[in-house]
C-alpha cells in the first residue's frame, strides 16, 4: 500500500488548531491509515488506494480535522471562471480521447509541498489512473504555456525537450530510451500517432501519458499551475482532477475552470453529487440505536455533508470521494463519524452447533495414525520447482502444471506427487540423527478437464536396514487399523523406486499409489547416503465442492 | 542417602584419587574400560559435580625426518666426533671429513665447534675437550622412545628444545586439544568412599529381570541423564490450524472446503473486483498456464454478477477474462460459493485452507499460506456482532487485549481489521481482517440476509505463537526444530 509521509510542523500549519502530537498519531488509524514508522519530526502511514484523497498530508489532514471537529461537513470546491481552453482535435479519439484541466493560482510551494504533490501524481497514476493506462496527470508552470491548447496527435518523429533532459529528443527515442518511456510504451502501442499537447506557439508542453516538457516544470518560484488529464475513461478522468484540485485548494492555490472544446469531451464540473441514506439501515447495519441527528453528525465529521429529509438523510459526496458508490459506503463513513472505538462487540446467538468436515475428520484419523506408527509431520509448499519434481526424481514431466511469471523460480509448478518434496526434506536434514520416518499429507494436483485436486498421503522412512517389507507393514497397519481395509502391492515399473522392490497399491482393485525402495541414484541426486523406502497413496477423498 | 555411583563412575573416582590431569585416553588405559566408557562416566561425574574437565591444548613432539635419523646414526657432530676418535691424532683433513657427512657437514662443523668438541687449523679438523651428550640429543633420545608424543611443556631445557626447533627436520611441533580430569574437592571426599573391590557384575541396567528366586539387582543412578528420543507428532503449524478449527466449531461454525484452483470468477468477479483492478495483475496473482476454466458458475450467476460490475464500474465485463484460472488468493471465493449455492437464510461456516500470492519470499512474506474465513448469515446479524465473534475468538486463543481499526477490502463494507496486543513484542499486531459483504456481491448472487465475514493467515498467528521471526522457518521441516518445539505453549 503506498505511503505518504506526515511532518508534524506541517500538519500543526495546516490542521488550524494546535492539537497534541500523541492525539493526532491516535486518531490517524481511524480515519482508516496503517502507521508504518514514526519519528521526531515525521510518521509515515500506509494509505488504502481507494482511497487517492488521502495521498497527501492535505487529504489526511482534512480527514483529520473532521474526527477532532476542528473542521466538519464537506470541504466545498470553489471553481471560479477561468478565460484559458484547451481544443481537442478529434484524432486523439482513438488513442486517448479525453483531457480536462484546470488552473490553480497565486499558490506557494516549498519543497515539501512539491513533493506531496509529486507523490500524489504518482500515487494516482498507479491507483485510479491504472498505472497510467487509463488516467494520467500533467502538472505545469502556467506562466510558460501561450493559450491555448490544443490536444492532438502526432507522429512519432515529432520532437521536444522532455523533462530530465537537456537535449530535444523524438517521440520515437522517448519511448525507447527514456526510463518512463520504456516502462510505460506499451499504453500507445499499435498507433502510428501519439497524444501530445501543445500551446499556441507550437511547443509541446506533454506527452501522455508518458512525460511532460522541461519547459513548464514547476520549482520552487512557480505560482500559478495548470493541471491537464488525459484519459481513456471519462469517469476517472474527472475522479483524478478532483482529487488534485481539492489537494491544491487545501494547499492554498484559487482555481478557475479551463475551458475544453472538441468533439464528445466537455468541460469538467467536477459537481458534488447526493446518495439517500435511510437511518434504519445504518443502525440494523452496526448494530446501534442512534439518533438522526447523530448520524448526521457522524457523517459531517467524515467530511460529507448531510441533510435530513422527512425520514431519511440526503447525503451530498464531494467529486474526490471515488470510493463511495453505495448506501453502505455511507454506513461505513457513519461508523467512522461515530467513532469505531465507540462500537462495543456484541456475541449474536448461535443458530447451530459446529462441525468439522467430513475430509477433515478422515484425515485427522490419518494423521494420528501415523503419528502412533511413529512418522513425524512434514509440511511442503503445493508450488514447487521442475528440479525436485522431476528432474531428481527421474519423473516424466509431459502434464507439468506452471503458474504464470512466478516471482520465485522454486514456486513454479503444481505438485502431481508428495514423495519429490519429501525427498527434499530428508536431503535437508542429513546432519540430523537417524532413523528419520516422516509424512506428508497434503494437496496434488492433475490436468484433467481442467484441473483434479487429490489429497494424498506419503511416508518415507530412512535408515540403514530400512526395507520394502517395514513400509508395506505402515501401509497394512494404516489401512487395516484406520479402515478396515486390506491392500495388494502389484509389481511394478517406477523411476523413483528400485526395479523389484516396488509394487504399486492396489486397495478393492484400484490403483492408489505405489510403494518401495527409493532408488540410490535418485537418492543421490538428493544427497542421500542413508537408504530410503516409502509410499504414496491418494487417500479417496474428493475436496471438489462442485 | 549417598549417591549411587555406576562402577565406571567409583572406577574413575578411585583412580583420580592419586593421578592429576588425566586425559580420558590416559584413563581408560589406567582402568582398562574402554573410551566411550570413560567419556560417560566422566559426563556423569561433571553432572554430579565430582569431575571437573579442562579443555586444554598442548603441544606435542615428535621425531622429524632427520630426528629419526639421528636416533640411529648420531647427531652429524657426534658422527664428526665418533670419526675423529677412531684416527689415530684424533685428526684429519676437513676434506675427508666432507666426504663423510655429505650435506651434513656444514651442521656437524658448527655444532661441534659450538660445543667445544673440535679445534679447526689450516684445514685441518683436531678433536678436543669433552664429548658428553647434549642437551640436545638427550631431547632427540626422550621423544624417540615416545611414538605418540611428547609435550613440549616436560623439558626443561628450553633453550635446547629452541635450537633443535631452528635445526631443519629434526622435530616437529603440533598442537592437541585434550581433556584434562581432575576431581573436585567433593569428588575428592566420595573418591574415598569407593570400595576397593568395585562390582562390574551388575554395570547392564537390564539385568533385573524378575525372579523371585533372583538376588537383589544393584541399584542404578536414577539421577543420571537418559538418552534423548524423540516423539513422532504433528508440524506445529498444524497444530496452530486445529487449534483455529476447533475454536470455530466451538463458536457454531461448521467446516466447508473447495479447490485451491478456481476461476478468476469466483476468486474476483464474483467479489466485485472489477476485471482491471491491480489486485488481478499477474504480477500479484498466479495464473495457470495455458489452461481456462470450462463451466464457471451457473448462467444466471454470471448474468447477473457481469451486470453489476457494468453498472457499478462502468466497463465491459469479459467472460474470458473471468475463465482464467487462478491459485485462490482468499479462501472468501470458498464461502461466497457456498452462499450462493446454498443461499440460506441462517448460517454460519467457515473454511481453512491455502491460498496463494505471487510475492518474492522474505521473513515475513510466502508465496502460499494458510487462511481462515468464518462467515455469518442472518436477517440481524450487526458489525458489532461481528466485532463480538472476533473478540470470542481471540479469547479463546488466550488474546486479551484487542482493538479495532477502520481498514478497506475491496468486497466488504463496513470493513475493520483487529489488533491484538502481543505481549513477547510488547506492541499491537494486525491480524484478521473482517467486514459485511457488500451488497454489490451478495445480491446479484441472490444472497438476501447480510453476511458477516472475517479471517486473516494462520502462519501469523503461529510466528507469535512459536515465537519465529522469519515466516520461512514454518516450512523449512528442520527435524531439530520440528522434534524439540514444544506442543503446548
Amino acid at each position: 500500500m503506498p505511503v505518504v509521509t506526515l511532518y508534524f510542523d506541517r500538519i500543526k500549519k495546516i490542521l488550524g488548531k494546535s492539537i497534541p502530537k500523541g492525539k493526532i498519531i491516535d486518531t490517524l488509524p481511524f480515519i482508516g491509515l496503517d502507521i508504518e514508522d514514526e519519528t521526531e519530526d515525521h510518521i509515515n502511514v500506509e494509505y488504502s488506494p481507494n482511497r487517492p484523497d488521502y495521498s497527501t498530508d492535505y487529504g489526511i489532514i482534512t480527514g483529520l480535522q473532521g474526527l477532532l471537529g476542528i473542521k466538519l461537513g464537506m470541504p466545498v470546491l470553489k471553481i471560479k471562471n477561468g478565460k484559458f481552453s484547451i481544443k481537442a482535435d478529434p484524432s486523439v479519439s482513438k488513442v486517448r480521447p479525453y483531457v480536462t484541466a484546470i488552473e490553480a493560482r497565486n499558490g506557494k510551494l516549498d519543497d515539501e509541498t512539491i513533493r506531496q504533490i509529486i507523490t500524489m501524481q504518482e500515487d494516482l497514476h498507479n491507483g485510479l489512473g491504472r498505472r497510467r493506462k487509463k488516467a494520467s496527470i500533467g502538472i505545469h508552470d502556467l506562466e510558460k504555456i501561450k493559450f491555448p491548447l490544443y490536444y492532438k496527435t502526432v507522429t512519432r518523429e515529432h520532437s521536444f525537450i522532455p523533462l530530465e533532459s537537456d537535449i530535444s529528443m523524438t517521440v520515437k527515442d522517448i519511448l525507447e530510451k527514456t526510463e518512463t518511456g520504456k516502462k510505460y510504451k506499451h499504453i500507445l502501442e499499435g498507433h502510428a500517432k501519439v497524444p501530445v499537447i501543445v500551446d499556441s506557439d507550437g511547443k509541446t508542453i506533454s506527452l501522455p501519458p508518458i512525460v511532460n516538457a522541461k519547459l513548464t516544470e514547476m520549482n520552487t518560484k512557480t505560482r500559478n499551475l495548470l493541471v491537464e488529464v488525459t484519459a481513456t475513461d471519462k469517469n476517472a478522468a474527472e475522479g483524478v482532477l478532483a482529487v488534485v484540485a481539492n489537494t491544491l485548494q487545501i494547499a492554498g492555490f484559487e482555481l478557475y475552470s479551463v475551458k475544453i472544446t472538441g468533439a464528445g469531451i466537455s468541460t469538467p464540473i467536477l459537481k458534488s453529487r447526493d446518495l439517500v441514506l435511510a437511518p434504519e439501515l445504518v443502525n440494523k447495519t452496526l448494530g446501534i440505536e442512534i439518533s438522526n441527528p447523530l448520524i448526521v453528525k457522524s457523517l459531517n465529521n467524515s467530511r460529507l455533508d448531510a441533510k435530513l429529509r422527512g425520514k431519511k438523510i440526503v447525503c451530498t459526496i464531494p467529486r474526490y470521494r471515488t470510493d463511495i458508490c453505495g448506501v453502505m459506503d455511507l454506513v461505513e463513513e457513519v461508523a467512522l463519524g461515530y467513532g469505531i472505538q465507540n462500537l462495543v462487540p456484541t456475541m449474536p446467538e448461535s443458530v447451530s452447533a459446529g462441525e468439522r468436515s467430513n475430509t477433515t475428520k478422515t484425515l485427522e484419523t490419518v494423521r494420528s495414525l501415523m503419528i502412533g506408527l511413529g512418522y513425524l509431520e512434514v509440511m511442503n509448499f503445493e508450488l514447487t520447482s521442475k528440479e525436485i519434481l522431476y528432474d531428481k526424481t527421474g519423473r516424466e514431466s509431459s502434464k507439468i502444471i506452471s503458474v504464470t511469471d512466478s516471482k520465485s523460480q522454486e514456486h513454479i509448478i503444481l505438485r502431481d506427487m508428495l514423495l519429490p518434496g519429501m525427498m527434499e526434506v530428508l536431503s535437508r536434514n542429513i546432519h540430523e540423527s537417524y532413523p528419520q520416518k516422516i509424512f506428508e499429507i497434503g494437496t496434488v494436483f492433475e490436468k484433467d478437464s481442467p484441473i483434479k485436486e487429490k489429497i494424498h498421503l506419503s511416508c518415507l522412512s530412512a535408515h540403514k536396514d530400512v526395507n520394502f517389507t517395514e513400509v508395506k507393514s505402515v501401509l497394512q497397519s494404516l489401512l487395516k487399523t484406520g479402515f478396515n481395509l486390506s491392500c495388494n502391492t502389484v509389481p511394478q515399473k517406477e523411476p523413483m523406486f528400485v526395479d523389484g522392490r516396488t509394487g504399486s497399491i492396489v486397495v478393492n482393485g484400484k490403483k492408489l499409489g505405489s510403494l518401495g525402495e527409493i532408488d540410490a541414484k535418485v537418492s543421490d541426486n538428493f544427497k542421500l547416503r542413508t537408504p530410503v523406502a516409502g509410499f504414496e497413496i491418494a487417500l479417496e477423498i474428493s475436496s471438489n465442492l462442485d | 542417602m549417598s549417591q549411587v555411583l555406576h562402577p565406571i563412575e567409583q572406577k574413575i573416582l578411585k583412580t583420580l584419587i592419586d593421578r592429576k590431569n588425566l586425559t580420558p585416553e590416559e584413563l581408560a588405559t589406567v582402568t582398562k574400560l574402554s573410551l566411550d566408557q570413560i567419556r560417560r562416566g566422566i559426563e556423569w561425574l561433571k553432572f554430579k559435580n565430582l569431575a571437573s574437565v579442562v579443555e586444554s591444548e598442548q603441544n606435542l613432539v615428535t621425531l622429524g625426518k632427520r630426528g629419526t635419523e639421528a636416533t640411529e646414526k648420531g647427531f652429524p657432530e657426534r658422527q664428526l666426533v665418533n670419526h675423529l676418535r677412531s684416527l689415530d691424532g684424533y685428526s684429519c683433513e676437513m676434506n675427508d671429513v666432507k666426504n663423510l657427512l655429505k650435506n651434513e657437514f656444514g651442521p656437524a662443523i658448527a655444532n661441534a665447534k659450538k660445543n667445544g668438541w673440535v679445534e679447526i687449523h689450516e684445514n685441518r679438523i683436531m678433536l678436543k675437550g669433552y664429548h658428553d651428550a647434549t642437551s640436545e640429543e638427550k631431547i632427540i633420545k626422550t621423544i624417540s622412545k615416545n611414538p605418540t608424543g611428547t609435550f613440549l611443556e616436560e623439558f626443561e631445557d628450553k633453550d635446547a628444545v629452541e635450537s633443535l626447533k631452528k635445526r631443519p627436520e629434526f622435530i616437529v611441533v603440533s598442537s592437541k586439544k585434550s581433556a584434562l580430569v581432575n576431581l573436585t574437592e567433593k569428588g575428592m571426599e566420595t573418591a574415598k568412599t569407593v570400595p576397593d573391590n568395585i562390582d562390574f557384575e551388575s554395570v547392564s541396567e537390564t539385568s533385573s529381570k524378575v525372579e523371585p528366586e533372583a538376588k537383589v539387582v544393584r541399584a542404578i543412578d536414577v539421577e543420571a541423564a537418559a538418552p534423548i528420543i524423540f516423539a513422532a507428532k504433528s508440524h506445529p503449524l498444524r497444530d496452530v490450524i486445529d487449534e483455529v478449527r476447533e475454536i470455530f466449531v466451538s463458536l457454531g461454525f461448521s467446516e466447508i472446503i473447495g479447490n485451491n484452483v478456481q476461476s478468476s470468477f469466483w476468486n474476483f468477479d464474483a467479489l466485485f473486483t472489477p476485471q482491471d483492478h491491480p489486485a488481478r495483475e499477474m504480477q500479484d496473482t498466479f495464473y495457470l498456464k495455458d489452461v481456462k476454466a470450462s463451466n464457471i458458475a451457473k448462467p444466471d450467476q454470471i448474468k447477473k454478477v457481469s451486470d453489476a460490475h457494468k453498472k457499478g464500474w462502468n466497463y465491459q465485463w469479459q467472460n474470458e477474462e473471468a475463465r482464467r484460472l487462478v491459485l485462490r488468493t482468499h479462501t472468501t471465493c470458498v464461502t461466497i460459493r457456498a452462499l450462493a449455492d446454498r443461499n440460506p437464510d441462517e448460517a454460519r461456516l467457515f473454511s481453512i485452507g491455502k491460498v496463494f500470492r505471487n510475492e518474492k519470499l522474505s521473513y515475513k512474506h510466502l508465496a502460499e499460506f494458510h487462511q481462515v474465513e468464518g462467515v455469518v448469515v442472518g436477517k440481524n446479524v450487526t458489525l458489532r456482532d461481528l466485532m463480538g465473534l472476533q473478540t470470542e475468538f481471540y479469547h479463546k486463543m488466550g488474546i486479551k487485549k484487542i482493538k479495532f481499526w477502520p481498514t478497506f477490502f475491496p468486497y466488504t463494507e463496513p470493513s475493520l481489521q483487529s489488533m491484538i496486543y502481543n505481549e513477547k513484542l510488547g506492541k499491537w499486531v494486525e491480524l484478521f481482517g473482517m467486514g459485511i459483504f457488500r451488497p454489490e456481491v451478495t445480491k446479484p448472487l441472490g444472497i438476501k440476509n447480510p453476511v458477516l465475514a472475517w479471517g486473516g493467515g494462520i502462519e501469523r498467528i503461529a510466528m507469535l505463537r512459536y515465537g519465529l521471526e522469519d515466516v520461512r522457518e514454518l516450512y523449512e521441516n528442520k527435524f531439530g526444530w520440528l522434534r524439540s518445539v514444544p506442543k503446548c505453549q
